[in-house]
C-alpha cells in the first residue's frame, strides 16, 4: 500500500510561523495600527507566495486551515494590541489570498467570543476606524464559523510534548495597575477614610482608642503603584530601547536599504536579539514570566502520558526469540497474504528497499 | 484611509506577471517556500506520484461541496449545531488501530444516536457465521447485522442502548453489574433513539464507545461542535454526511486476483493453500459442477473482506 504523505498533523507549522512572526516583527517596528502599512509590508515580502506549490485541492486545504489558524493565534491575548491588529490584518490577508474552494473559513471558539468583543470595544474607543471595518468586512462575507474548541481535536497518545514557543516581544504587558489607578479609586479612597475618622471622632465611646484601617494606606498604595510602573517600564523598556539604538546604527551605515539581503540581516539581528532577550528577562521577572505553552493535541490528556520519554521495554515476542536462542528466519511473505501463487512473482514482499519517508528538514 | 482596504492591496504581483501557482519561485525568502521546494523536488524523484488515498479523498469532498436543498422544510435551521464524529476501527483490527479514522461523520444536533448507529458501517456487521459448503445458495440470509441487533453508545458514564427492535437486549447490563460488583462509580442507562445529540454533554476530543455484535467495539470521538454557516451542505436529506472513508486493500481471489474473495475454504483438495480465498464465480466453477452438486471435500465459509464498503 502506498505511503501516505505527512500531512500537517499538528496545528502549526513551523516554517510558515517563522515567517508569520518577522512579518509581525516588521509590523511591530512601524509603531503603527494603520492597514495601508501592513499591506505594503505584505507585499513587499510577496506573502501570498506562501499558497504556491500546492498540488491537489487536500493539501492547500491543510495549509490554509494551519495558516488560519496561525494567524488567529496573534488575534488573541497574551499578544499586545499591536500584534493583535496584526493578527486581524493577518486573518483578512490569510482569508481572501487562499486558493481553496470553497474558502477554509476562519474558526472563532466560544472561549474567544468576549476576548474579541473587548478587542473591538477598544478600538472603536481608541478611533481605528480600519481594525473595526476589516473585522466588519470579515463577518459581512462570512469568513468567520463559530466553533466550539478553537481546533479540531483528536486522541494522540503524545511520545514528547510539543513546547510552543512564545515570541516575547508580542506579549501585551499587563496595563492593569494602570488602569486601576486611572479611576477615581485613589480619591474615594480617602475620601472615605476621612469620613470613617470623623464618625469615629464623633462617637464618644470609641473615638481614638481602636482602628480599624490602616492610617498610611492610601500613601503605601500609592507607593506600590509607583514602584511596580517604574519596575516595568524600566525591565522592558530597556530592551526596546537597545533594540533601537541598534536598529539606528545598521540604518545609517546602510546604502541599499531595499535589497532583501540587507533587510535579512536585520530581520534577523531583531529576531535574534528578542529571543536572547527572552531568555535574559526570564530570570528578572517573577511575576510575568512569557511561559512556554504547551501544546496538545488533546483537550484531555492523562498525566501519566507526560511522564513517558523512557525506551520500551523488549517486547515479549523479542524476549521469546532471545530465550529460545532461535535465528530469526526472515520471512518476507506478508502474514495477510493467504495465496501463495506459483514462482511467487508478483508477491508483495516487504519492501527491503524504500525511499525514506520524507521528514521536514 | 478605508478606500486603501481593498483585495488589490493583498495583491503581490501585477496583474500581467501572475505567478505560476505549481511551481515554486526561486527567489523566495520566505522559509514556507523553501521547505515546499524541497518538498516538491523529493516528490519528483519518486516514482509513485499518484495516491489513491488522496484520490479517494478528493473524490468525496467533490460529492459534499455546498449543496442547497430543493424545499425550504430540508433546509437546516439557523443556529443549527453540527458535529463531526469519528469512527475508528474495531479493536480487534490489527493495522491502524486506533490511529486512522475508519470515517468521518458530519451529524446535527437534531439527530438521534441511533441514527447514528445506523450510518456506521462495520463489516462485522455483514458476518455470517458457519459452514456453509453444502448449501452455499443460503448463506446471505444470515448476516449478523440481522441476528444480533443490539447495541449500545457510551459517553460521558451513561450506557445508550438501542432498543427499537425485540430483538434487541440490553447487552450494557453486564458492565454495570461488573463495574457495581468493582467499586466502580455507578453508571447510568438511557435509550439510543431518544437521545438528541443537543441533549448530550461530551467532551470535545475525548474517546467514548461504540459496541456491537457483543464485542466489536469501536472508539468514538466527536472532533469538532460547530454552528451551520452558509458553505455547508445545509439539506437536510444528506446528513449523516460522511465527509471521509479509509479505504483498507482488500484480498483478491487466489484463482483470477480481480474480484474480491467471498469464500474461504479449508482442507480444500482444489486449493493451492489452506486456507483459500475465492470469488463468487471461481468457487463455484471450482467446487461445484453444473448441477449444482458439491465436488470433492472441502469445507467453506462466506468471507467477508475487511474492504467490503470501499
Amino acid at each position: 500500500m502506498p505511503r501516505l504523505p505527512p500531512s500537517f498533523s499538528e496545528f502549526y507549522y513551523e516554517p510558515l510561523t517563522d515567517d508569520v512572526e518577522e512579518l509581525l516583527a516588521l509590523f511591530q517596528h512601524t509603531e503603527t495600527v494603520r492597514y495601508e502599512l501592513f499591506s505594503s509590508i505584505w507585499r513587499e515580502m510577496r506573502f501570498s507566495d506562501v499558497f504556491i506549490g500546492l498540488t491537489n485541492m487536500a493539501e492547500m486545504k491543510r495549509f490554509s486551515v494551519v495558516a488560519l489558524g496561525t494567524a488567529m493565534k496573534y488575534f488573541l491575548p497574551p499578544y499586545s494590541y499591536q500584534i493583535r491588529v496584526g493578527g486581524l490584518y493577518l486573518l483578512f490577508a490569510f482569508y481572501n489570498t487562499q486558493n481553496t474552494i470553497p474558502p477554509v473559513k476562519i474558526r472563532l471558539a466560544l472561549k474567544d467570543w468576549e476576548k474579541v468583543q473587548k478587542f473591538l470595544k477598544d478600538s472603536v474607543d481608541a478611533g481605528h476606524l480600519d481594525v473595526i471595518y476589516i473585522y466588519h468586512k470579515l463577518v459581512s462575507i462570512k469568513a468567520f464559523q463559530y466553533v466550539a474548541m478553537p481546533h479540531n481535536l483528536t486522541f494522540q497518545k503524545q511520545k514528547k510534548l510539543k513546547k510552543e514557543r512564545v515570541c516575547a516581544e508580542f506579549l501585551g504587558r499587563t496595563s492593569a495597575v494602570l488602569e486601576f489607578f486611572s479611576l477615581d479609586i485613589m480619591e474615594e479612597l480617602i475620601n472615605i477614610k476621612d469620613q470613617y475618622e470623623n464618625l469615629k471622632k464623633a462617637t464618644a465611646e470609641v473615638s481614638g482608642q481602636v482602628t480599624m484601617t490602616n492610617p498610611n494606606f492610601a500613601s503605601h498604595l500609592k507607593d506600590c503603584e509607583s514602584e511596580f510602573i517604574t519596575w516595568q517600564q524600566k525591565t522592558f523598556a530597556k530592551n526596546w530601547n537597545d533594540e533601537k539604538l541598534e536598529e539606528d546604527d545598521e540604518k545609517s551605515g546602510d546604502d541599499d536599504a531595499s535589497s532583501s539581503s540587507s533587510r535579512a540581516r536585520l530581520l534577523s539581528s531583531i529576531k535574534n536579539k528578542s529571543y536572547n532577550n527572552y531568555q535574559q528577562a526570564s530570570k528578572s521577572r517573577r511575576h510575568r514570566k512569557a511561559t512556554t505553552v504547551d501544546v496538545s493535541t488533546s483537550q484531555v490528556n492523562d498525566v501519566q502520558e507526560r511522564v513517558v520519554q523512557r525506551k520500551r521495554p523488549p517486547s515479549l515476542r523479542a524476549r521469546t526469540t532471545k530465550s529460545l536462542g532461535e535465528a530469526q528466519e526472515e520471512n518476507k511473505l506478508q502474514a495477510w497474504l493467504l495465496t501463495a501463487p506459483e514462482g511467487q512473482e508478483r508477491v508483495p514482499f516487504k519492501r527491503s528497499q524504500q525511499p525514506p519517508p520524507y521528514r521536514e528538514r | 484611509m478605508l478606500c486603501t482596504v481593498t483585495y488589490d492591496s493583498l495583491c503581490c504581483h501585477p496583474e500581467e506577471e501572475k505567478p505560476d501557482m505549481e511551481t515554486v519561485p526561486e527567489d523566495s525568502i520566505l522559509r514556507t517556500l523553501l521547505q515546499r521546494k524541497k518538498r516538491q523536488d523529493y516528490k519528483a524523484s519518486l516514482k509513485i506520484h499518484k495516491n489513491r488515498h488522496d484520490l479517494y479523498a478528493e473524490e468525496l469532498d467533490r460529492l459534499t461541496v455546498v449543496r442547497k436543498p430543493d424545499t425550504v422544510t430540508d433546509m437546516l435551521p439557523e443556529g443549527e449545531i453540527i458535529l463531526t464524529i469519528n469512527i475508528y476501527y474495531p479493536a480487534v483490527f490489527d493495522k491502524f488501530n486506533y490511529v486512522r479514522p475508519h470515517m468521518t461523520l458530519l451529524m446535527t444536533g437534531s439527530h438521534t444516536l441511533a441514527e447514528l448507529r445506523d450510518a456506521i458501517c462495520c463489516v462485522s456487521d455483514l458476518q455470517v457465521c458457519g459452514e456453509f459448503s453444502n448449501t452455499p445458495d443460503v448463506a446471505p440470509d444470515f448476516t449478523s447485522k440481522d441476528l444480533y441487533k443490539s447495541a449500545f453508545f457510551f459517553f460521558e458514564g451513561i450506557f445508550y442502548n438501542d432498543m427499537r427492535f425485540p430483538e434487541c437486549q440490553d447487552i450494557s447490563m453486564t458492565i454495570i453489574e461488573w463495574a457495581k460488583s468493582h467499586n466502580f462509580p455507578p453508571y447510568s442507562q438511557a435509550g439510543m433513539e431518544d437521545t438528541r445529540f443537543s441533549d448530550l454533554k461530551v467532551k470535545v476530543g475525548f474517546p467514548y464507545l461504540y459496541c456491537h455484535q457483543g464485542d466489536c467495539e469501536h472508539l468514538v470521538i466527536i472532533t469538532d461542535v460547530r454552528l451551520t454557516h452558509r458553505d455547508d451542505c445545509l439539506d437536510k436529506k444528506f446528513y449523516p454526511l460522511l465527509i471521509h472513508k479509509h479505504r483498507i486493500a482488500t484480498q483478491k481471489c487466489a484463482v483470477c486476483h480481480i474480484f474480491i474473495g467471498r469464500w474461504f475454504t479449508k482442507n480444500d483438495q482444489f486449493a493451492p493453500s489452506d486456507p483459500c480465498l475465492f470469488c463468487e464465480k471461481c468457487f463455484r466453477m471450482l467446487h461445484y459442477d453444473s448441477e449444482g452438486k458439491k465436488l470433492g471435500n472441502f469445507v467453506a465459509y462466506p468471507y467477508v473482506d475487511r474492504g467490503a464498503f470501499n
